[in-house]
């Protein structure tokens, strides 16, 4: 009997350590500038915004909406020939920034744009665990 | 705003307009092309593009060709195989747009005497890439693994340009009421060009009915919506239109060119709905001071259905929003108001990252097509580039001499 591969493990670049750190703790936290106090994503070592390297990783709400999202039908990688269809989406979190994840506790067909979400967290080992999202109330 | 901010854009040059030319254009062998490579492929293309111009390849001291993502310096690997020494010879990367950046890099050199004659081209192996072996049909990946995304993606299944493009497409289709009948109507309006083109990679008519048959791949697209692995190559010459007057073809003269790059990114801002056409557009627009209405015939990059919709709107061919209905009403086919991909596109002819679009205007630009292929007393043709991480974007913009 041959074992499903496991999915791929996110292998982040420096920037993003302490976003996967926080995520660990089950935290969303999303880099911020401290001089003109935007967010943004995905992680980097100076604000998009003004160029500052003030930045620092902040706790955000882990609530926001669904801006798109895509339905996957086809098998990428033998990792999710069993989600199939599972859907990949690009949530607006309150604080401005989208960042992609995948959509729980609903089936792909009633996810719709603009539903509202809140993050939860996939434990994938001891060592990390994956953002994701649910409506709310789910 | 200081007066650095305020002072105004620099637009493409209007006295680059009509400077240069397209005095020879061919494609290789499309499609299915096993026992080849992109380098054979390309040369082979080359080639036909001299001889169509009646051309010697000692008369190009220029070479802007590009390969597939992981071929380096592919240029020189090209002259080398075309025995020159160029002047002027270098591969841009920009993606789908870059063949256009090239054809417009070519313009600038010759003006600015940096070379006299230069070939433009893009070849690629990708259907042989993909069909080589069992492990690489699994693997369906034609990128390096260098290239690859190593967080924010992969761990959440998403792969693929299919699935990026498809983003856009969902949006659209909550912002506007499109529906996966516009984007059909695309791909059936494509195939029946096919039809006509000896050359295309895909034979079968196509119905709405079965492109709603077909299997879904990443919702809202099914296979239908996909362009086409191909094993493709095209070429272009440019040549001032002086050198032009006296050689074997018809000259098509370059009128205007454009680019832009949505480079914050296809998911920020509105960029999966408004793509970079627009601002690419309206700057090919100016220099060839032209606007949508004068546009006789389209050749939009088509890697994906939904993709042809928005830049149709983004080119001002109608309004934003309104694509669905404007595909709808047949606008695209042959004998339309605005016949669009006359050769196939990348969904039916062969995916060559937008060279085959080049092509094709070049094509419909000399009036030498029968009648059935040929968009009656065409004028001018825009052609459109997309690619990289989606937001990369180049126009051009032909016209009969």
């Amino acid at each position: 009997m041959t074992e499903t591969p496991r999915k791929p493990k996110p292998r982040p670049a420096p920037e993003s350590l302490p976003y996967w750190q926080a995520a660990k703790e089950h935290r969303l936290a999303l880099p911020k500038c401290e001089d003109c106090s935007q967010f943004w994503f995905p992680p980097s070592r100076t604000c998009p915004h003004c160029l500052s390297t003030n930045v620092s990783f902040q706790n955000v709400s882990g609530r926001g909406k669904v801006f798109s999202f895509v339905t996957f039908h086809r098998v990428y990688r033998p990792a999710f020939a069993e989600d199939v269809p599972y859907v990949v989406a690009l949530v607006e979190l309150e604080e401005g920034p989208r960042v992609l994840t995948n959509i729980l506790g609903v089936t792909h067909e009633d996810v719709r744009c603009e539903m509202p979400v809140e993050v939860v967290f996939d434990d994938y080992d001891e060592e990390v665990s994956i953002p994701k999202f649910r409506p709310v109330g789910a | 705003m200081n007066a650095f901010t305020q002072s105004p854009l620099i637009e493409p040059s209007r006295e680059l307009r009509d400077t240069c030319a397209i005095v020879g254009t061919a494609t290789s062998r499309l499609g299915k092309v096993p026992g080849t490579s992109s380098l054979d492929l390309m040369v082979e293309a080359i080639r036909n593009a001299l001889d169509d111009a009646g051309l010697k390849a000692s008369d190009v001291d220029g070479v802007l060709c590009r390969g597939p993502d992981d071929s380096y310096s592919h240029h020189q690997l090209v002259a080398e195989r075309l025995g020159v020494n160029a002047r002027f010879s270098t591969t841009l990367t920009n993606g789908g747009a870059s063949q256009i950046m090239s054809v417009a890099l070519a313009v600038m050199a010759i003006r600015f005497g940096m070379a006299n004659t230069i070939v433009c081209g893009f070849a690629r192996d990708t259907w042989s890439r993909t069909h080589a072996n069992e492990e690489v049909r699994v693997r369906n990946e034609t990128r390096p693994e260098s290239m690859l995304a190593r967080e924010f993606g992969p761990e959440y299944g998403y792969y693929g340009a299919t699935a990026a493009h498809a983003f856009g497409a969902t949006r659209h289709m909550h912002l506007y009421g499109t529906t996966r009948d516009h984007f059909g109507e695309i791909a059936v309006a494509f195939r029946e060009h096919a039809l006509r083109n000896p050359q295309a990679q895909m034979k079968k008519p196509l119905s709405i009915e079965d492109y709603h048959a077909g299997r879904l791949i990443v919702a809202p697209f099914g296979m239908f919506d996909c362009s086409l692995r191909s094993d493709a190559a095209g070429a272009v010459i440019v040549t001032s239109a002086a050198r032009a007057k006296d050689l074997r073809q018809p000259p098509v003269l370059i009128k205007g060119f454009g680019t832009h790059n949505n480079t914050r990114g296809w998911f920020a801002d509105d960029n999966m709905v408004v793509t970079a056409a627009k601002q690419a557009g309206e700057a090919a627009y100016r220099m060839a001071g032209l606007g949508p209405q004068d546009v006789d015939t389209a050749q939009i990059y088509d890697c994906f259905t939904y993709m042809v919709l928005t830049q149709l709107e983004d080119y001002g061919f109608c309004k934003k929003g309104e694509g669905g209905p404007f595909v709808a009403s047949g606008a695209l086919r042959l004998g339309g108001a605005l016949p669009c991909n006359t050769s196939g596109g990348q969904l039916s002819e062969s995916h060559c990252e937008g060279m085959l679009q080049i092509v094709e205007g070049v094509r419909q630009m000399r009036h030498t097509y029968p009648e059935h292929r040929q968009v009656k007393d065409a004028e001018i043709a825009l052609i459109s580039g997309h690619g990289g991480n989606q937001v990369c974007h180049s126009t051009l913009i032909l016209g009969r001499a």
